[in-house]
């Protein structure tokens, strides 16, 4: 096995202490940093649709997603200034009357392990923050708004609808319990996600 | 007709039940035990763990704050050093109120039930924050197991309190083991961690006297049926619709008892209606049947959020068993 196909097997397995050893042993090699970095996007994307086929639970997701941290830790000096492999800033919060950040805090490390920046407004954020927030940020592609209450699907609405109003040319991908792949479309979101993994799939999708 | 608690056995038991049970009318709460500071809403406050709790005056309820100025547990190989657990209230005092309410609860009719929150899973999260109590089942499983000893202990300690005050019929102990699609853990990660710490518990309630086990979990939980049923759960209150429970009551219900399936979230919002709350309050009696399940909204106490669905919900059940029975 060579080692970059030993630290895609091993981020996986979420094996935080060994990776940055073996990021390191595998440029040591002359691997690309590029290509170290795309072995653990493609890990990542494994470990997503394991988690949505309930193979994998949620430890087995944060651990892969550490792992694949303490991986890019390692190369990002080495990277620098490379945006080519960015899929481009995500801004992604919890809507307003919401405080419910776990799923919101997990499928932003899925994203964020699919090749995006994260900007993580936290939670009981009004609709008019994401506009601010994808203003503010360089190269925003994509906002995720999280609800997990039936009693702020208005909220979680109105921010899609605001964001949509202001003209900007972002994606927006919408989930939480309540959600449904019908409702995401009714109010305007461009994408929809049942869970962590998914989400990472369908952003990739929408800013391709 | 049978009392409530007879209504009940029978039900649990797959005997002949008269009506279904209602909710949890069966259940005498006995809220005035001292369980520990809770915040209500429009609070924030500090526990005895030090773990503080915030609940917004809008919001439907609280959750503990695990910014870096506030999470109890910071780095779980130093737990030792950084989790305390309060005292248990032994005073008469404390228990004064508790024991009055027991002592005027007839027992013929109802069970004496004691209220136990939060569970040992949702405590490891309490004290450090989801994302690193998960991860550390797997970075340090031995601390992990060491901290959930103590909190088992510590439960230990006020059961121990609690049975020699109360005497309680049935514990109604709460742990949210998972989201609506799927359970937090693997059922290999359950079992190693938790079923262990939940079989001393609940063995302990049941070797003093109490009759009854119900756990809370408004959640998925399929996977870990067999785990509840090894660890004594009578009843699992909470159990929604994405479990099948249909399915569920035809393998398991001889050995466990479902309660819920009316998903809180569908019925319990503020434009409600009676026609949305009869509508899967009937679904939930029809296709689950009279025995080994209870209807009831999957809220964990016996309210409802929103001003009137719990009392439509049981107007709909006692009209259904008047049909149904």
């Amino acid at each position: 096995m060579s080692k970059i196909e030993e630290v895609k097997a091993k981020v996986e397995i979420g094996k935080t202490k060994l990776i940055p050893g073996l990021v390191q042993e595998a440029l040591d090699e002359g691997n690309a940093p590029g290509e170290i970095l795309q072995a653990m996007v493609d890990s990542m994307s494994v470990v997503g649709e394991k988690f949505s086929s309930g193979e994998i639970f949620v430890p087995e997701m944060l651990i892969a997603a550490k792992a694949m941290s303490k991986g890019v830790d390692v190369l990002r000096p080495l990277m620098a200034g490379d945006t080519s492999a960015s899929l481009g800033t995500c801004i992604i919060g919890t809507v307003a009357g919401d405080l419910h950040d776990i799923g919101k805090n997990l499928v932003s490390m899925m994203i964020e392990s699919a090749g995006f920046t994260m900007v993580d407004l936290g939670v009981d954020v009004p609709a008019e923050r994401f506009v601010e927030a994808v203003k503010e940020n360089e190269n925003v592609t994509l906002v995720a708004c999280s609800g997990l209450l039936t009693t702020t699907m208005p909220a979680l609405k109105e921010a899609v609808q605001t964001i949509k109003a202001s003209g900007l040319d972002v994606k927006v991908i919408v989930g939480g319990a309540p959600v449904t792949p019908e409702y995401a479309a009714e109010i305007g979101a461009d994408g929809f996600a049942p869970d962590a993994g998914s989400a990472a799939v369908k952003a990739k999708e929408l800013v391709a | 007709m049978l009392t409530k608690r007879q209504n009940l056995m029978e039900t649990i038991k797959g005997g002949n039940p008269d009506r279904f049970v209602n909710q949890y009318e069966f259940m005498n709460l006995i809220m005035e035990a001292p369980l520990g500071e809770m915040a209500g809403p429009g609070q924030t406050i500090k526990n005895g763990w030090g773990i503080t709790f915030s609940w917004p005056a809008d919001q439907l309820g609280g959750f503990p704050v695990h910014d870096d100025e506030h999470k109890v547990l910071k780095d779980i190989t130093d737990w030792k050093n950084q989790v305390k657990a309060p005292a248990v209230a032994t005073s008469d005092e404390a228990w004064a109120a508790a024991v009055a309410h027991a002592n005027a609860v007839d027992r013929n009719e109802e069970f004496v039930t004691a209220f136990v929150a939060p569970g040992v899973f949702e405590m490891t999260h309490h004290l450090m924050s989801m994302e690193d109590a998960l991860m550390a089942l797997y970075e340090e499983p031995e601390d992990m197991h060491d901290l959930i000893d103590y909190l088992v202990d510590y439960e230990l300690a006020y059961a121990k309190e609690l049975i020699n005050r109360i005497h309680p019929d049935c514990i109604f102990h709460h742990d949210d083991w998972g989201s609506q699609r799927s359970s937090f853990v693997s059922p290999e990660m359950f079992a190693e961690f938790f079923l262990p710490a939940y079989k001393k518990i609940y063995g302990f309630y049941k070797e003093n006297g109490v009759e009854l086990i119900v756990h809370h979990s408004d959640s998925y939980g399929v996977n870990l049926v067999p785990f509840m049923i090894e660890m004594g759960i009578d009843i699992w209150q909470g159990v929604m619709t994405t479990n099948n429970v249909p399915e569920l009551i035809e393998k398991y219900g001889q050995q466990m008892t479902f309660m819920g399936a009316i998903d809180s979230g569908v019925v319990d919002f503020p434009d409600w209606t009676p026609e949305i709350v009869a509508e899967y309050t009937e679904k939930a009696c029809k296709e689950c049947g009279k025995l080994h399940f209870i209807p009831n909204l999957t809220q964990g106490l016996n309210f409802s959020s929103f001003p009137g669905v719990y009392e439509e919900t049981t107007a709909v059940i006692d009209r259904l068993s008047k049909e149904m029975f």
